[in-house]
C-alpha cells in the first residue's frame, strides 16, 4: 500500500484561510507573476505557503548544483550506435554506369556524398536529400536519377546564388565521386539563418 | 575555414537526415541530448544502470521511428516523451510485481553516488530524493520535468501523455507532498 502518497484524483481545491487556492498561489509564484498581486505580499497565509515552496526550491537548487556535472554518456552512445549500425536504412539501389553495366549505389550513400558536397560551401548545411531513380517504363531501371536536396545557409548568400552554387557542387560530386548519371537537381532552400545560425538553445533548468 | 563558418546543424535538420538513414546525423543527436535524457531517467528511476537502459532503448526506438517523424514536435520534446514513457512503464511494472518497501528506495541518481559526490550532496538533497521516491510515477515525472528540466505545462502534458490540467494537478500534489516532507525533515 502506498504510504502517504498523495492521491491524484482528490480535488486540487485546497483553500487557504484567506480564500485563495493554494495551487494557484504556488503556480503564480512559480511562473514569476507573484509581484503583480499585492495580496500575496500582504497576506500572512499566502506568505507562509510561499515560504514552504521556497524551502523546497532551495533544496532543488542544491540538488541541481550537486548534479551540475554532465553525466557520462560515452557508454550509452556507443551501445546505441552499435545497435543502429545493425539496423541501417540504406534506401534504394541506384544504377551506375551504362545500360550494359550492373553496378549500383544505395541512396543513403549517394545522399551522403551530395550533402557533403553542399556543405563544402561556406555557411551551408544540408538536410533532406532524396535521390529518385528513373520512373518505371522510362527506359527501364537504368537512366539518369533526379536529386532533391534541402539546404540551410547563412545570410552571406542570396537564394539564387546559393541554389546555383550547390547545384554545381552536387553535379560535380555525382560525376566525379560516384559516377552517377543525374538528370535533374532540385535545390530547396528551407531556411536562411543569421551568421550565428545556432540550433535552438538547449533548455536550461530554471 | 568553411567548416568554421557553417552554422551548427539544427536538431530539425539532423532529425530529417537521420530519418533518411544518415546514422552519423543521428549520432550527433545522441551526443547532444544523451546527458539531459540520462539525467531525466536517473531522476525518474533512481538508478543509473536502469536509466542508461531506458535512454538506450529510447534512442533505438527513435532511430526506428524517425522515418515517420514529421517534426511536429521538436526532436528534444519528442525524446523527452519517449524516455518519460519508458521510465513510467518501468516504474508501473515494478509496482505491480514487488512490495512497495522493496521498490522506489530513496536512491540518488547514479552520478551522485560516487564517493566525492556523496560527501558533497547534503542531507537535504538526500531527503529530497527519499521524498521523491515516494511520489507516484506520474507525479514524480511531472514534477521532475518542471523543476529539473524547466518544461512548460504543455510539454509536460505531452511527455507524460495526460491533459495539461491533469499535469498541473500532479505537480501540485507533488509540491504538496514534497513541501511537507521538507518541512518535516527540517
Amino acid at each position: 500500500m502506498a504510504l502517504n502518497e498523495p492521491a491524484d484524483e482528490s480535488p486540487d481545491e485546497e483553500l487557504l484561510p484567506c480564500g485563495r487556492s493554494l495551487m494557484e498561489v504556488w503556480e503564480v509564484w512559480d511562473e514569476g507573476r507573484a509581484g503583480a498581486d499585492p495580496h500575496l505580499g500582504a497576506c500572512p497565509h499566502c506568505a507562509a505557503a510561499l515560504d514552504e515552496l521556497r524551502l523546497l526550491g532551495d533544496v532543488v537548487r542544491q540538488t541541481r548544483t550537486a548534479e551540475r556535472d554532465e553525466p557520462e554518456t560515452y557508454a550509452v552512445t556507443a551501445r546505441v550506435m552499435d545497435i543502429v549500425r545493425l539496423e541501417l536504412r540504406p534506401g534504394r539501389a541506384l544504377p551506375l554506369g551504362g545500360p550494359d553495366e550492373d553496378t549500383w549505389v544505395v541512396e543513403a550513400a549517394a545522399a551522403g556524398v551530395f550533402r557533403s558536397a553542399a556543405e563544402s560551401l561556406p555557411g551551408v548545411r544540408a538536410g533532406s536529400c532524396r535521390v529518385v531513380p528513373p520512373a518505371p517504363g522510362a527506359g527501364g531501371p537504368r537512366g539518369p536519377v533526379r536529386v532533391r536536396l534541402e539546404v540551410v545557409a547563412d545570410l552571406s548568400w542570396t537564394v539564387p546564388e546559393l541554389a546555383d552554387a550547390v547545384r554545381v557542387r552536387v553535379a560535380a560530386a555525382a560525376r566525379d565521386d560516384i559516377g552517377l548519371e543525374v538528370g535533374a537537381i532540385d535545390i530547396v532552400v528551407v531556411d536562411m539563418t543569421d551568421a550565428a545560425g545556432e540550433p535552438r538553445p538547449r533548455r536550461r533548468p530554471r | 575555414m568553411a567548416e568554421e563558418a557553417a552554422p551548427e546543424a539544427s536538431d530539425t535538420l539532423l532529425a530529417v537526415r537521420a530519418g533518411e538513414g544518415d546514422e552519423a546525423a543521428f549520432e550527433v543527436l545522441v551526443r547532444r541530448h544523451g546527458a539531459g535524457l540520462l539525467r531525466l531517467a536517473s531522476h525518474l528511476l533512481g538508478d543509473r544502470a536502469d536509466a542508461e537502459d531506458a535512454v538506450q532503448e529510447a534512442f533505438v526506438s527513435a532511430w526506428r521511428r524517425l522515418p515517420e517523424f514529421r517534426g511536429d514536435a521538436a526532436f528534444e520534446s519528442w525524446m523527452f516523451r519517449i524516455v518519460t514513457n519508458r521510465c513510467l512503464n518501468q516504474l508501473r511494472s515494478r509496482r505491480g510485481t514487488a512490495p512497495l518497501e522493496s521498490v522506489s528506495e530513496p536512491v540518488a541518481p547514479g552520478h551522485l553516488t560516487s564517493p566525492a559526490r556523496t560527501v558533497e550532496s547534503t542531507a537535504a538533497v538526500r531527503a529530497l530524493h527519499a521524498a521523491l521516491a515516494r511520489l507516484s510515477p506520474e507525479q514524480r515525472a511531472c514534477w521532475v520535468l518542471r523543476e529539473f528540466h524547466g518544461l512548460s505545462y504543455q510539454d509536460i502534458a505531452r511527455a507524460v501523455g495526460i491533459s495539461q490540467q491533469a499535469a498541473r494537478g500532479r505537480i501540485f500534489r507533488a509540491r504538496r507532498y514534497l513541501t511537507e516532507a521538507m518541512e518535516a525533515w527540517r
